[in-house]
């Protein structure tokens, strides 16, 4: 069983170097992963070893694969290699799955050179295997976004190949859904396979051991045994990027125990919602006081933002009722997950700032102050939101909230497209800037996060059993 | 929606959709131009484009009469000036009430929702399954001699729906979106609404209709002349010149090809005009 | 299963209620319009028909007036719009004023011309604008691509009428090939039947090129690849099939275009569909023919948008609102 080797990787655009890894490793018994933030090469490397680069990108360097030694400038020398011996897993499995094809002859598919009934039977077993035995005959759009994970995975390593690349695989699933991808890939190690994932969620890292090396502005950091280069880094920057995971923050706005005994702001009773036949909610009743910060967790699909959006009022609950403190009128804002589609897209986020410094009479200088305390630069905001990167406008985001002094804030994912440092920075701006009697919802998957802001926790777990501490 | 999928690894997708602007349209505009200017100041120079003189008959074109003359002895070039600018003028004020009406009710559906929007979308439903072409040939059939009112009814009467279904959709997706959502949480009202947010979006699409819009009045007009049930000779108009050019396709060329022409140019420039392909 | 299958019929249902009901909507509108058309039509239209019916040289005032009451044009609206929608809901449309034949049957001998040459023209116009688009799109801004994408330019800035003249003088003026005029043999289809197909491929090249390109791009084709299937395997299996999702769609928007184009080439070139006799019915005001033909013509547009539909509902089973289609 020999190993997989990568040597003098190099991919540049434009004169621009993207990747520039000299020595890459990864043999049986010992997966490889990779972190970093988004921009700092490491999806590129993977495809990079796959041949799937854009055209536009230059690469250069060479890959051992099963004993050959490929040329990786040569992109078409890969191609024959594609799903007999190299797979790669997906970014988006749910995008990944073509929408109108069963899920079994996605997975048939994948088995090369065999007879139809052949290749039915060991897409079954490979469905079976990932624990989805009924799942032949559906389409994609009725799963789950775990498991679509496990059809891609099926459909991936039915072929047999040894070498499976994974891309982003955490993207949008929860803690439960990311251990069992972890179970899942473990599973391809032991048969024996090579394994090398690409991954910002640190906790995916940890789960699969082996080696990680960690990747910023197209170079390796460090790398090493996971367990030594996620608890004890030595490079400054790895230390930074280990110590923004949530369950490591220490900031002086955290606390425990927090209470407090003044009038509520929201008062909700007897709150229900459905979608469809799916019961996200019934008999609910939450309070919110000045100053409290609650988490709404739970699985995706379960309900959160909409139950988030029935405290605030802006979506309808089919029963119960929402009451809100007089001094919330017109103080109620929200954070949006893709903060770009929360500004008006066609004109420079500036226009958009001036009407609401306009609306609440608010100093010219607070959006000043606000731009300052936030980091931003000044010049970000001649541009259109389309313009300025994810963490850069959820913090304008922040700022244009901040100008209407808000009372209550509902967060909705506010920072899941965001890498981890940029995830602290934009949640420590953002409890930092309401005020001390302002209330803070955050909408989350992350338990971890919902830990370290958060003193009331109200968990859904689908059907009606949800439970508040 | 993807999130972010890396940019590196999807490449040429922005060189795809803006190949269709730059020169093509600075072109169209010129065309357009001249083709304006020719029928608003054509008319006023140029002879009567009534006045016969069978002694002239297909006289070939010369310096004097750059286009020649008809079977009648008439100029072509004062008759096409004629042509020109009833075809833009009819054009245009079609387009002008099918765009106001279709907008407004397009906004009005989607602003206010409920049996308002419901109603005109039966309506719009009914409309849109109805080919320009036979509502203005029934109502041609209206009048003895293919009025100018009944032109201009019918094809106003085809046309809003296009424009109420391009709005209303989109301005349901603008006013369902977060963007308007933190708007009216941040207490910006409907004029910070329409200003920002929905005529930036509505604008693009509406100079696109139009255009189109245009192509559509114009070939209309020439059909019907063509096939003549639309405007009745002598007037000029460039189907009906079209067609009474046909017969002398081989002995005066200059007859058929300078109507078709300005067809051609008109149709092109004003699909030159657009931004894109607009499928609603 | 049971549950895939029963939303599926669901959802079959629902494409037949809101198709019936817009197919409702439009004889409504279409019926109100004609019968408007009836009501307005001027003093001397009556002189017409009975001219279209005994010959201008036999016509007098009596026989105008004949006419006129023939078309209850002396009754109050409301009766004359109620009685043309109840014989319309009986399927009676009347007898031909010119012909004296009843319009049904008369019609029904048109819509058969009609169908030959819509079905032909739109078989061409996906052959030929889904094989241009296909091409195209397998280099984004290649060579063919823009040989293609000035061919739907050119073909785009041309109305049908020039187009019909342009295919007569070259192939039956100049070249002799084809006849031109006519009804009935092989050939004779020929030359309408490519007239509208050419207009109306440029618009499904177009659409074609667009919508595979952007399969192309996607997520679940990059993957399909990356399983080890052929470039072919890939192109036939996956991405034609979604192109399709997008692209049939359209022929539903464009089949007001097609019977648009019907009307002209019919005309143009004297065949006997259903586009023809309405020209002939407004020239000559007879009006049951008139009222029929429109009608049928109208429903033709609602009746492929319901087969679009069903082809969408087979080609993608993912459940959405409304499709998009005219």
């Amino acid at each position: 069983m020999t190993a997989l080797e990568m040597h003098d990787v190099v991919v540049t655009h434009a004169g621009r170097r993207l990747v520039d890894v000299p020595h890459l490793r990864v043999g049986p018994d010992r997966p490889v992963t990779i972190v970093g933030e988004s921009g700092s090469g490491k999806s590129l490397l993977a495809h990079a070893l796959m041949g799937t680069l854009a055209s536009t990108l230059e690469v250069d360097g060479k890959v051992d694969i099963g004993g050959r030694l490929l040329p990786l400038a040569e992109r078409g020398n890969r191609r024959a290699l594609w799903g007999s011996e190299v797979a790669m897993l997906p970014q988006e499995p749910a995008l990944a799955l073509d929408p109108t094809m069963r899920v079994g002859r996605q997975v048939a598919e994948g088995v090369l050179g065999a007879t139809r009934e052949t290749a039915r039977t060991r897409a079954a077993a490979a469905l079976a295997s990932v624990g989805l035995p009924g799942a032949s005959r559906t389409f994609p759009h009725t799963l789950s976004g775990g498991m679509a994970q496990r059809v891609a995975y099926a459909a991936a390593t039915v072929g047999g190949a040894r070498v499976l690349v994974v891309d982003e695989p955490s993207k949008g699933l929860d803690p439960a859904s990311v251990d069992r991808l972890a179970e899942l890939l473990l599973r391809h190690v032991v048969d024996g396979g090579l394994l090398l994932t690409i991954t910002h969620d640190l906790r995916l890292a940890a789960a699969l051991g082996g080696e990680v090396a960690v990747m910023r502005d197209a170079e390796v950091l460090e790398s090493g045994e996971a367990a030594q280069v996620l608890e004890r880094p030595r490079h400054d920057y790895t230390r930074r990027l280990v110590a923004a995971a949530p369950e490591r923050w220490r900031h002086p706005w955290q606390r425990t125990g927090w209470e407090t005994t003044a009038e509520p702001l929201v008062e909700a009773t007897g709150l229900a919602k459905a979608y469809g036949s799916q019961q996200l909610f019934a008999d609910l009743d939450v309070r919110v006081r000045p100053g409290e910060r609650v988490a709404l967790s739970g699985p995706s699909g379960v309900g959160k933002t909409t139950l988030g959006g029935a405290l605030l009022r802006i979506v309808a609950p089919d029963a119960g009722r929402v009451v809100h403190h007089d001094s919330l009128r017109g103080r109620v804002q929200k954070l949006y997950q893709d903060p770009a589609l929360s500004f008006p897209t066609l004109v420079p986020i500036e226009v958009g700032l001036r009407d609401v410094v306009k609306r609440h009479g608010a100093d010219p200088r607070r959006l000043d102050q606000l731009v300052a305390d936030l980091r931003l630069a000044p010049e970000l905001l001649t541009r259109r939101p389309a313009e300025v990167s994810g963490g850069e406008l959820q913090r304008v985001a922040i700022a244009r909230m901040l100008l209407a002094r808000p009372r209550l804030v509902l967060a909705d994912e506010a920072t899941s497209r965001l890498d981890l440092l940029t995830q602290e920075t934009t949640i420590d701006a953002l409890v930092r800037g309401l005020d001390d009697d302002a209330a803070l919802l955050v909408v989350t998957h992350d338990s971890a996060l919902a830990d370290a802001v958060a003193d009331t926790h109200l968990h859904l777990s689908g059907g009606d059993g949800q439970d508040a501490t | 929606m993807s999130a972010t999928p890396t940019p590196a690894v999807l490449p040429d997708v922005t060189v795809a959709d803006s190949r269709r602007g730059g020169p093509g349209r600075i072109l169209a505009i010129v065309v357009l131009g001249a083709l304006a200017a020719f029928a608003l100041v054509g008319p006023l120079v140029l002879a009567d484009p009534g006045a016969q003189d069978l002694g002239r008959y297909l006289e070939a074109p010369s310096l004097a009469e750059p286009l020649g003359r008809d079977e009648y002895g008439r100029s072509v070039l004062a008759r096409l000036a004629h042509a020109t600018r009833l075809s833009l003028l009819l054009g245009l004020v079609c387009v002008a009430t099918a765009l106001v009406l279709g907008t407004a009710s397009g906004v009005l559906a989607a602003w206010r929702g409920s049996w308002i929007d419901a109603v005109l979308r039966a309506v719009s439903e009914a409309f849109v399954a109805i080919p320009a072409l036979l509502v203005v040939l029934l109502f041609s059939a209206l009048s003895e001699s293919g009025s100018l009112l009944t032109l201009y009814v019918g094809l106003a009467l085809v046309q809003w729906v296009e424009y109420f279904r391009v709005v209303r959709a989109r301005a349901a997706l603008v006013l369902g979106s977060p963007a308007v959502e933190a708007a009216r949480l941040l207490g910006l009202g409907w004029v910070h609404v329409v200003a920002r947010h929905l005529w930036p979006a509505v604008r693009p699409l509406l100079l696109t209709l139009a255009s189109l819009g245009m192509v559509t009045s114009i070939l209309a007009m020439s059909t019907l002349g063509f096939v003549k049930v639309g405007l009745q000779p002598p007037r000029a108009e460039l189907g009906l010149m079209v067609t009474e050019a046909f017969p002398f396709h081989d002995v005066a060329p200059w007859l058929s090809l300078a109507p078709v022409a300005v067809l051609f140019l008109l149709t092109a420039g004003f699909l030159g005009l657009r931004h894109k392909e607009v499928t609603p | 299963m049971g549950l895939v299958s029963g939303a599926s019929t669901s959802r079959l249902g629902a494409v037949l209620l809101r198709r019936g009901a817009q197919g409702i909507g439009v004889a409504v509108l279409v019926a109100t319009l004609c019968f408007l058309v009836v009501r307005q039509l001027p003093g001397d239209a009556a002189l017409r028909i009975a001219a279209g019916r005994y010959g201008y040289d036999l016509v007098d005032a009596e026989a105008a007036a004949a006419v006129r009451s023939e078309l209850g044009l002396d009754r109050p609206a409301w009766q004359q719009l109620a009685d043309w929608l109840a014989a319309l809901v009986r399927g009676d449309l009347g007898t031909s004023l010119v012909t004296s034949a009843p319009v049904r049957e008369e019609v029904g001998y048109y819509l058969l011309g009609t169908l030959q040459l819509a079905g032909l023209a739109l078989l061409l116009a996906v052959a030929l604008g889904g094989v241009l688009g296909t091409l195209a799109a397998r280099r984004p801004d290649g060579l063919v691509d823009r040989a293609v994408d000035t061919w739907v330019a050119g073909v785009r800035a041309l109305p049908p009428f020039l187009l019909g003249l342009a295919l007569v003088l070259l192939f039956s003026v100049h070249l002799g090939w084809l006849p031109t005029v006519g009804h009935g043999s092989s050939t004779t289809i020929v030359l309408p039947a490519a007239t509208i197909a050419i207009g109306l491929s440029g618009l499904f090249a177009r659409v074609t090129r667009d919508a595979v390109v952007e399969v192309q791009r996607s997520e679940h084709v990059r993957f399909a690849r990356t399983k080890g299937l052929s470039d072919r395997v890939v192109l036939v299996r996956h991405v034609l099939r979604n192109a399709g999702v997008v692209l049939v769609p359209y022929v539903g928007v464009q089949a007001v275009v097609l019977v648009e184009g019907v009307v002209v080439v019919e005309s143009l070139f004297g065949w006997q569909g259903l586009g023809h006799a309405l020209v002939h019915a407004v020239f000559w005001r007879d009006v049951p023919v008139l009222q029929a033909a429109a009608l049928v013509l109208a429903l033709l547009v609602v009746a492929v948008n319901t087969l679009v539909d069903l082809v969408v509902l087979w080609l993608d089973p993912r459940p959405r609102g409304v499709a998009v289609g005219a």
